[in-house]
Order: C-alpha cells, then structure tokens, then sequence
C-alpha cells in the first residue's frame, strides 16, 4: 500500500545479485574465516597492548615486527612527581594554560620556607606537558598511565603524595625538555627599577638571592630620593636554578634574563 | 530410543510422581490422586513444560549463537563474560528486562497494548507442540501439521499491527504497517514453495515429509523452492535485510517502540522464536529433518539422541546461514522489498511448483537420483 503513491524507483543495478547479494556474503564469509579462532579485538581490561609479553605474543600471531603498536613511551600521561628533588619553585604552576595546578604544603619543609609541591586536577588537565618542561629539577615528568576513571570527581585530584607513588612505580618517563634557558644564562638586575622591596628573595626556592645593603646617596640641593629600600638583590649563581620565580614576582620588571658580560 | 516417546516420559514422570505421592498419603487423599484422569493431566502437562523449556532455552541459547557468530563476522568476540564464553548473558540480560517497571504511555490503548505482545508470544511458542523435533517429539499424529504450522506461524502481523496500533504513536504505528505489509507479501511465495515440497511427498504431515527423505534431501531437486522458502521466511522473521518494521534508523524501534521491560522482552523473545521456528522448518521440509541418508556408518545415528542431536545440529547451521547473511547485506528500501516479494519470489514459487510437478511425473533426475515413494 506503500508503494501505490510512491513515485517509480530509479532505474539502478540495485538489484543485481552478482554485486549487491553475492559479494558482500563472499566478503563477510573471509573475515569469518579470518577471525574464527581468535579476532583481532583485544579485550582491554583483560588484555594490554602495553603489556609487553602480551604485546609480542599479537605481534608473533599476526606475523608482524615485534613492538608496534604499543603506548610510545613519550605518552603524555598521569604526571610522576619526585617530592625528594622538588624544590618548591613553583614554574609548574605558572606554566600551566588550565591552571590545574595547586601548590599544596608537603612535610619536610621549614617553618620560614614551607616545601610546597604541585597538585593536579586531571579534571582540568589538557596533557600539554608544559610544567614538565618548566620544571627546572626534572622532578615532574610525565609517565605513560593513561587510566585515570574514577567514580568521583574528587579523586581526580592528585595530591603530590600520590604522584609520588606513580614516581616510584618507575614507569617510562617522558621529561618533556622543549626549551631552556641554559646555564650561561642569568638573571639581571636593572638598578635604576630596584625598589628594593625583597620580593625576589622571599619566594626565591633555593633562597640563592640576598639583598645588600646599598649607601644611600646624600641627595643634592634641590633633588628629590626615590622612596625606596635602599637595597638591592645579589644572587648567587652557583645556587640558581634558573626558575625564574623572582622574575615573576618582581613587582617593578626590573629583574631580566641575559648573560654576564 | 526407537519407540519411547516424550509424551511416555511425561507419562511415566507423572504416574512416579502421583503414586509414589498417593502411597504414603491416608485413603481419601490416596483415592484422588491415583486417578488415572488426573495423571493424564498432569502428564500433559509436564509434556507442556518440558516441550515450553526445551524451546525457551533453545531461543535463548539462540541468542546466544547469533551474537557470537556476529562478533566473529564483525572481528570481535560477542558476549564472553558472563558464564562460560558468555552462555549465561541471555539469561542475565532476561533477568534484567524481568526486574523492570512496563510503561505504558498514557494514551495507550491499555488491552491491545497487553494482549498484544502475550498474543504475539504465545502464537509463537504455540507452533513447537506442533513440529517434530525427533522421532518420538510430536505430540500426536496430525494429518495437516504443515498446515496447521504455517497457519499458526502467519498469526504473527496481526498482533504486531495491533500491539502497534494500541501503542498510540506514529513510529509503532508505521512499523505496524510496514509489517503487515511485509507478511502479507511473502506470505504468498512462502506457502507456494511449501506446495512444491508437498507435491513431491504428497503429504502435509511433516512426519511423513521427513521420513521420505532418509536419502533424498529435498534442497537438491527444489533447490528454487528452497531459495524462496528461505528469502521468505527472511522476511517473515523481520530479519536483516529484511527487517524493515523496526528500522531503527527511520523508525526509533519499529512496532516495539514504546515497550520496555518484560513486554519488551516478550517481543524480542517471540522474534527469536519465530527464527528458530524458520529454521527448523527449513531442516524439517528440505535438508531431511533428523534422519542421516542411510550410507553413512550407523554408529553416526544409534547413541541416544541421535535423532535431536542432527536436527538441532541441522538447524543451526541454517540459523547461521541467517546470521551470515545478517552480517553481510544491508536494509533494503521499502518498495525494493515489495518489488522482490510481488515481481520476483511469486514467480519463481510458481516455477518451482511447475519444476516440482515435473519431478513427480519424471520421477528420476540424472543427478539426483530416483525419488522414493513418489506422488500421493
């Protein structure tokens, strides 16, 4: 009753059996065959192609080079955090595009200096690798565990003490170095800028920076002193790391990145 | 195994049961229940049960075999978790459907939309008291159990249009139309092929029809009969390419639409029935039911069970057959379906009926032999 309204059908081949009945059955009868004693699926959970016995063994049944086809082991994964080499800098945490990193207090800091370590929400996370590659220690490197499903939008949260634990898993770890300033790099100072205001010294990690007394000039008639602390920051390079913390929080941009003439 | 049958077994099963009750039960109590009327009751009602059991869990385990056969074809594994290699995951999805709450939309017509699908199931299981499982299976001799087989089997649009109907929306309803439409069209070439057969062995009992097969399988010399009967009942089991009424990409779900839980399952379940029905009409009327031609070693068909075990083996062979062509073909369009049912399978029906009505007056074929017993 359908087809009393409907306009004619266009002239096709649609009905032709060789192509439409017979070729399909034919292609779907070989993949049978193909997969009859085992298909290809891998039954995840059960099954890991980053498990490499397991990984070997797919290779050799299905007569490929052994190694393909696993996790490479410049995953960007869940972050591994190694709390003994952290230094507290904080570039993780302002490199990061989502801040998803929170700077948590972990024990075996002192009272002046509190050792602050990175907390990431994977709910937030993007994988961009860019605190790895800010960290200055190589203590936050990011691993090849991919698994991250939880019931509870808490646990994505990874406290430092956690990833510490994904550290001493010792999976493959991906330091993701893309640019550095190198060693023959420094930190300047613009004198004339300096407030003097200590800022630098006070969130330096390393505590690498002190700041010196400077004579006070003895203004001439007429002349007005900048209102300012009349010191200025030292640092020492032989404890700098090269975070760049004191460049950050300079409240007058005077600190620089250059090299010693 | 030759000559005990399952109704004896029932039989046997109740007369245990009932005097071994009777015995240690005080005189009134003893009088009623050794009552040879009330034996027979309960025999025919154990018969019921096991032949109620038998096809439920052959449905299910259907299921079972069609969704593993599909992972292979679609390179994957099909269900294999629950029970061994995934056996139990029917009955744990049955389980499921079981424990949920039936909606029913509020518009809905409540009767048709209850006695519907219990229809639909109940026709559908209806037609295992009928076939001939084995020697022995059938519960009775009936004359015309093709007939009456086929008869049952054709309720089916019926309840489908109305449990469509009553569902008060427009995609069940299309659905119901769809499958009206659909059976009505090959209703025509299936019974036309079964005539092709029925004039070869000139009988409508499918007994008889099987029996006259021991070594003359039917596939060969009706092989045209044969390609309509199963491109038909194709259609009839509203299997893939055929399975236009619940198209879900045009109609959500076809005439199940707005039925959930066990009145979903019923649907499902009759479904599959009726495909293990089609298949085992297929073993009964073409590919010799439960007998081996007679050449082949006769250790091959005495162990007990013989019989069940090539049938069941038979049928689902031809059940896969229909999973293969699942797999493989897509849904044709609506007008194509009733273009092939009208213009193509109807005449090819009659010229198997013609081919088979040569056969019988030639009575030999170069390749096929002599046939036995010929003509009515």
């Amino acid at each position: 009753m359908a087809t009393a309204e409907a306009a004619p059908p266009p002239k096709s081949s649609g009905e032709n059996p060789i192509l439409y009945v017979a070729k399909p059955l034919a292609t779907a009868a070989r993949q049978f065959m193909k997969s009859l004693i085992r298909p290809s699926t891998i039954v995840y959970p059960f099954e890991r192609l980053e498990d490499p016995a397991f990984r070997d063994k797919v290779a050799v049944a299905a007569g490929k080079p052994i190694g393909v086809g696993h996790v490479w082991d410049n995953y960007r994964g869940v972050h591994a955090l190694n709390i003994a080499t952290c230094i507290s800098c904080n570039l993780c945490a302002f490199s990061c595009p989502d801040l998803c990193i929170d700077m948590v207090t972990v024990p075996g800091g002192d009272p002046k200096h509190p050792k602050k370590c990175p907390q990431i929400d994977y709910g937030k996370c993007s994988y961009c690798g860019f605190c790895s590659d800010a960290c200055p220690e190589g203590c936050l490197t990011m691993t090849t565990k991919y698994e991250l499903a939880t019931p509870k939008r808490s646990e994505m949260v990874y406290s430092p003490q956690k990833m510490n634990e994904i550290f001493e898993r010792k999976l493959p770890m991906n330091p993701i170095r893309v640019e550095r300033p190198s060693n023959e790099d420094a930190i300047l100072l613009d004198v004339p800028l300096c407030i003097g205001c200590n800022a630098c010294a006070r969130d330096c990690p390393t505590q690498c920076i002190t700041m010196l007394d400077i004579p006070k000039p003895t203004p001439k008639p007429g002349e007005k002193l900048p209102k300012r602390i009349w010191k200025e920051p030292v640092i020492n390079d032989s404890d700098c790391v090269r975070c760049g913390t004191c460049i950050s929080v300079c409240p007058k941009e005077c600190l620089f990145w250059g090299t010693h003439t | 195994m030759s000559n005990v049958t399952l109704f004896d077994v029932a039989n046997g099963l109740a007369t245990l049961l009932l005097t071994g009750l009777g015995s240690i039960l005080p005189q009134p109590l003893h009088g009623w229940l050794i009552n040879p009327n009330l034996i027979f009751a309960l025999a025919a009602t154990l018969f019921g049960a096991i032949l109620l059991g038998a096809s439920m869990i052959n449905t299910i385990m259907l299921i079972w075999f069609e969704r593993k056969m599909l992972g292979r074809f679609m390179d994957r594994r099909g269900a294999m978790h629950v029970g061994y290699a995934g056996l139990l995951q029917n009955f744990a999805d049955g389980l499921k459907l079981f424990r949920k709450h039936t909606l029913r939309p509020r518009e809905a017509d409540s009767l048709g939309f209850y006695a519907g699908p219990t229809a639909y199931m109940v026709t559908s299981v209806l037609i295992f008291g009928i076939l001939p499982i084995s020697t022995g299976w059938s519960s009775g001799v009936l004359p015309l159990s093709l007939l009456l087989a086929l008869a049952i089997f054709s309720f089916a649009p019926l309840f489908i249009f109305i449990s469509a109907w009553s569902s008060n929306n427009k995609y069940s309803l299309l659905g119901g139309m769809r499958s009206a439409a659909q059976m009505i069209a090959y209703e025509v070439p299936i019974l036309l092929a079964v005539v092709a057969v029925i004039l070869v062995s000139g009988s409508f009992d499918l007994t008889t029809i099987v029996n006259l097969q021991q070594n003359y399988w039917f596939w060969g010399p009706l092989f045209l009969a044969l390609l309509v009967f199963v491109v038909g009942m194709l259609a009839e089991m509203e299997r893939i390419p055929f399975d236009l009424p619940e198209a879900e990409a045009e109609l959500v779900e076809g005439w199940n639409t707005e039925y959930g839980g066990m009145l979903f399952a019923f649907f499902m379940l009759a479904d599959y029935v009726r495909a293990l029905v089609g298949s085992i009409l297929v073993v009964l009327l073409f590919l010799g039911g439960w007998t081996l031609p007679s050449y082949v070693p006769s250790a091959l068909t005495s162990f007990p069970l013989a019989g069940i075990f090539w049938f069941m083996l038979k049928t689902y062979i031809v059940f896969g057959v229909f999973v293969w062509i699942r797999a493989s073909l897509p849904r044709v369009r609506t007008d194509q379906l009733l273009k092939v049912g009208w213009m193509r399978m109807i005449p090819l029906s009659l010229l198997s009926v013609v081919l088979a009505a040569m056969l019988v007056l030639v009575r030999c074929l170069p390749v096929f032999g002599c046939v036995p017993g010929l003509g009515g």
